[in-house]
């Protein structure tokens, strides 16, 4: 019972400033919660929209060379059977960087000995998908990756 | 003057009886084994990191382009910085064995059973955040190894379907591990894990004093008395925390700094494999990359596991089992020596680590 001997009121003033007590703190914990998850959710990355020029000469058959386009590490390898093919050095299972094995014909990753042959494709290991591949273009004695 | 300031402090805080009740006159149980100091060694550990760890802090640079350089410079120009940095690091390891160790004796003596669940799951979080504590410390030198190492951690959500890319994406701050990532990183290593582990820590110290120290389930006289209601767990006739148990645990800290020191001086370097000397390099991913000896374990499932989304889940799935196993377990039964079915099972788990720690180092 209040000072004035309304307990109703009372009872009701209460449940009210509680439900509004939550209210306000709801709004403000999700006013804190959506700008902290996007302050370490980074704006997205520029899109790769530049070529990049190597020289065939520069890769006899057999050979590959490392690069990186876009920001991202890469390999051009001049296949003896396909010709010319550029795929990214990021592992698919852990983001590990592949090296190409001359001998061997294959993309070896280092951390978890994942497989790839020389079009990318997973033959044996942990990686869940093929390499990324890039486009290219050989034109004369360019190889125009992008 | 001693007998003053002890009489001014006395009038204020009430000190004998503070002593009485919390040291000469608690009495723990008189077959308490040095297993049960461990988590104070632990403690000791933590503030040995603690105070290494600041005295790093006062020369590291958190920046790609400087933190290698200002390791070396640690190491090399200032004076005794190479005995701190080495103190921290090899006190890391031994921390984890330290806490491994008191989550096994706990494990073995059933003392996670009720009323103690929150208290082991206090505990077991502190091992999680130990392990958390190891590898955002390990980016920090900007080390080939450390680079890498991290690449394969903050890769590793990426096997989870819907929020997976986005996690891997916020821990690294982009699409690789960068400049970003380190600054998340030492932000983690300096700040947010301390603040957690304190206040984990002064969660777990509450529940031990507050429900009292279990007793060793072997070679325990009289029944024990079921818990239908909150009490202290109290041990008449056991020994004085202070100065019996006190001393145990004084012992097994001298045990703890004299591994850290024969280390330091016989195998300085065994924590430290030779890519830890080199510094970063985004595009080369040294050969024969492995984890701490801690994390061979689960580095070696993965590779067995052919299935990327199969060996991330099972590793969460045993993390949440280890997390919330007294919750799980509810046989009233604890001594682990009359419960062969578990027994067998735990003997099977920790050989299988172990399997999988060796695989994972030489293979």
């Amino acid at each position: 019972m209040d000072w004035a001997g309304n307990t109703t009121a009372m009872t009701n003033r209460r449940e009210f400033l509680q439900k509004l007590l939550a209210l306000l703190g709801l709004t403000t914990f999700a006013s804190f919660l959506y700008p902290f998850f996007k302050y370490f959710s980074p704006p997205a990355g520029q899109a790769g929209a530049g070529t990049f020029v190597l020289s065939k000469a520069d890769i006899p058959v057999g050979e590959a060379k490392e690069t990186v386009v876009n920001n991202t590490p890469c390999v051009v390898i001049n296949r003896p059977d396909k010709g010319f093919i550029v795929l990214s050095r990021v592992c698919t299972h852990l983001g590990c960087l592949v090296d190409y094995q001359k001998d061997k014909k294959r993309l070896l990753c280092p951390c978890h000995a994942g497989i790839y042959d020389l079009s990318g494709n997973v033959t044996s290991g942990p990686p869940p998908k093929p390499l990324q591949q890039f486009p290219i273009k050989v034109e004369g004695n360019s190889i125009i990756i992008g | 003057m001693w007998k003053y300031v002890k009489n001014w402090i006395e009038i204020r805080i009430g000190l004998s009886e503070l002593i009485r009740t919390h040291l000469t006159g608690y009495l723990v149980p008189a077959n308490l084994n040095i297993f049960h100091t461990l988590g104070f060694v632990a403690l000791v550990g933590f503030i040995v990191q603690v105070i290494t760890g600041i005295l790093l802090l006062t020369y590291y640079v958190p920046q790609p382009d400087h933190a290698f350089k200002s390791v070396q410079n640690i190491m090399v120009n200032v004076p005794y910085g190479w005995l701190f940095r080495l103190m921290h690091v090899v006190g890391s390891n031994l921390i984890v064995i330290a806490v491994g160790g008191h989550m096994l004796s706990v494990f073995f003596m059933n003392s996670y059973k009720k009323p103690r669940e929150l208290t082991w799951f206090a505990g077991a979080s502190m091992l999680l955040i130990t392990l958390a504590f190891c590898l955002s410390g390990y980016l920090l030198p900007w080390s080939q190894l450390s680079y890498w190492a991290t690449t394969i951690v903050t890769n590793l959500p990426s096997a989870l379907p819907y929020l997976g890319a986005l996690a891997v994406t916020c821990l690294q701050g982009g699409q690789n591990v960068s400049g970003v990532t380190l600054g998340r990183f030492f932000a983690l290593h300096v700040v947010v894990l301390p603040l957690l582990l304190l206040a984990l820590v002064s969660v777990h110290l509450f529940l031990v004093r507050r429900i009292g120290i279990s007793s060793p389930p072997f070679g325990r006289a009289g029944e024990k008395k079921p818990w239908t209601a909150f009490r202290h767990e109290d041990h008449p006739g056991g020994t004085p925390f202070f100065p019996h148990f006190v001393l145990k645990e004084a012992y097994m800290v001298m045990v703890f700094f004299a591994l850290l020191f024969l280390i330091l001086t016989f195998a300085p370097t065994l924590f430290l494999p030779e890519d830890a000397n080199m510094p970063a390099d985004p595009f080369k991913t040294p050969a024969h990359i492995k984890p701490e000896w801690y994390f061979l374990a689960p580095y070696q499932m993965l590779k067995l596991v052919p299935n990327k989304f199969a060996g991330v889940s099972l590793q969460i799935i045993m993390t949440l089992v280890f997390l919330f196993w007294p919750f799980l377990d509810t046989n009233k039964e604890d001594n682990l020596l009359k419960r062969r079915v578990l027994f067998a099972g735990f003997v099977a788990v920790f050989i299988g680590w172990v399997v999988l720690t060796v695989w994972g180092k030489y293979s």
